[in-house]
């Protein structure tokens, strides 16, 4: 059995016979018992005749319209400006490419690369350094590549510090004492390090970043080469050349730049 | 109904379109003569608005109370239609879609023509319309529950208004107007009752007068 709430809301429905079979029995069995909601479809039922008052004027106004006449009325308005009502030309690749029912479709496209590129980036992207159980560190090529550079670095710059003091203390060494100079044990060794040490950083010596760093470790190590050769045979006259064909070439001061540029550039 | 009844053609239609518009029950037929439309054919667009002129012309005559005003509706319809044919997706409702196109017009024309009337019509009292206490006695009964009811339907919301018309005068089923207008079927039956309680509503204080 309908209430009268359930009722009154189909009410409307149920006079403009929008009500399915099932549901129009249950309402006129309602409507049989229920004076108050048969009280409100016969009020909604005088809007409804109301309404229907207007039936004749449209009749009447339906039936003034010359309607043969009208369709060939119509289409010579359209024949008065047929630019504007012209059909727009068939659909170009543009529009049909961009129409939209395919809009999903794009938003799946665009979604699935958003996606596949986040995805692609996580795979490839360079690991972070890791360190593993028995401390080895893990970290990409790149990493070490850099490492090697920075090590060659330092060792340069530790290099041109030792081979300047010590060219240092031979130029500053007055011409008498020069001979001795090279002869002392302490000079010697010094220099013979220098020479290992090239040895060493040699290789490091070849990257690109470091030529010039390398053309001037190349001359040091020349000259500490012959003077380590002949320094023994070498007179106070010979020893004093060298040391003013050092300051004429002023090693010492390109030296210093090559130290200071080695120093400012980390690499 | 009186406007699904095609009239004797003008001269200039063919035969072959007279029989297609014969078949106009067929959705098929229908498609036909709207693609053909697509292709700027004439003739089938005549054979179109010849079916169905009369159907927008009630809706909108309903909607306006005024000749004049639905004749425009018309027009503009069928021409909006000439211009938008292209965009008519094959296997819909054709009525529906032609009936889409005549209520948007509807809604503008109001807009754009009568707004402003109605505005100060609102403010003017119901009382002001002739009633049978107030004129003289020969004066016909249904002309005044006609006026009544004509201002109160003009004072409900656009979208009540147009579904209770097109419920009332084009009897379209619940359905088909969700179609039309592009709304779920429950909020049409929603909006149909609230239209058809507000015009009880407004209508209330001469109910008892008018029988």
């Amino acid at each position: 059995m309908r209430n009268c709430k359930k009722t009154k809301r189909d009410l409307v429905a149920f006079l403009y016979n929008e009500c399915n079979e099932i549901d129009k029995k249950q309402m006129e069995a309602h409507l049989e018992t229920c004076q108050e909601c048969k009280q409100e479809l016969l009020e909604l039922r005088e809007v409804y005749e109301a309404a229907d008052t207007l039936n004749a004027d449209m009749e009447k106004a339906l039936a003034s319209v010359e309607w043969e006449n009208f369709p060939a009325q119509i289409a010579s308005v359209l024949d008065k400006d047929p630019t504007r009502y012209r059909q727009p030309r068939r659909a170009g690749f543009w529009t049909f490419l961009f129409q939209p029912r395919f809009r999903l479709a794009y938003a799946g496209l665009l979604l699935g690369i958003v996606v596949g590129s986040v995805v692609t980036f996580l795979i490839f992207r360079s690991p972070p350094l890791q360190i593993a159980e028995d401390g080895r560190i893990i970290a990409p090529q790149g990493f070490y590549d850099m490492m090697e550079l920075e090590m060659a670095r330092r060792e340069t710059i530790d290099y041109l510090d030792r081979s300047e003091y010590l060219l240092l203390d031979f130029v500053q060494s007055s011409p008498e004492k020069s001979v001795e100079f090279w002869q002392t044990e302490h000079a010697s060794r010094r220099a013979m390090d220098l020479l290992s040490k090239k040895k060493y950083i040699d290789p490091q010596l070849d990257k690109i970043k470091l030529a010039k760093a390398k053309f001037i470790c190349d001359q040091i190590e020349f000259l500490f080469f012959e003077l380590m050769q002949i320094s023994d045979d070498l007179a106070a006259e010979e020893l004093k050349k060298i040391q003013r064909l050092i300051q004429e070439r002023q090693l010492l001061l390109k030296i210093k730049l090559v130290r200071k540029e080695l120093q400012k550039s980390e690499v | 109904m009186a406007a699904l009844k095609i009239p004797e053609f003008c001269g200039d239609l063919t035969e072959t379109i007279k029989m297609q518009a014969q078949k106009r029950n067929q959705p098929d037929e229908i498609n036909n003569l709207v693609q053909r439309v697509q292709n700027e054919d004439r003739e089938a667009f005549m054979v179109l608005t010849q079916l169905y002129q009369r159907k927008v012309f009630q809706l909108a005559y309903s909607y306006f109370h005024n000749r004049e005003d639905a004749m425009d509706i018309v027009q503009e319809t069928f021409l909006r239609f000439y211009q938008k044919a292209h965009m008519f997706q094959k296997g819909k409702n054709f009525q529906n879609w032609l009936l889409q196109i005549a209520k948007n017009i509807c809604i503008d024309y109001y807009r754009k023509h009568h707004k402003r009337d109605n505005e100060w019509r609102r403010d003017e009292n119901i009382e002001k319309v002739r009633t049978p206490s107030n004129e003289s006695s020969h004066h016909d009964p249904s002309s005044d529950i006609k006026d009544i009811f004509s201002r109160c339907l003009v004072k409900l919301s656009d979208k009540q208004r147009m579904i209770f018309v097109m419920k009332h005068y084009n009897h379209l089923h619940y359905s088909e107007i969700a179609s039309i207008l592009n709304i779920a079927l429950g909020t049409v039956k929603s909006l149909h009752f609230k239209a058809v309680r507000n015009l009880r509503t407004l209508m209330s204080p001469y109910m008892g007068r008018m029988g």
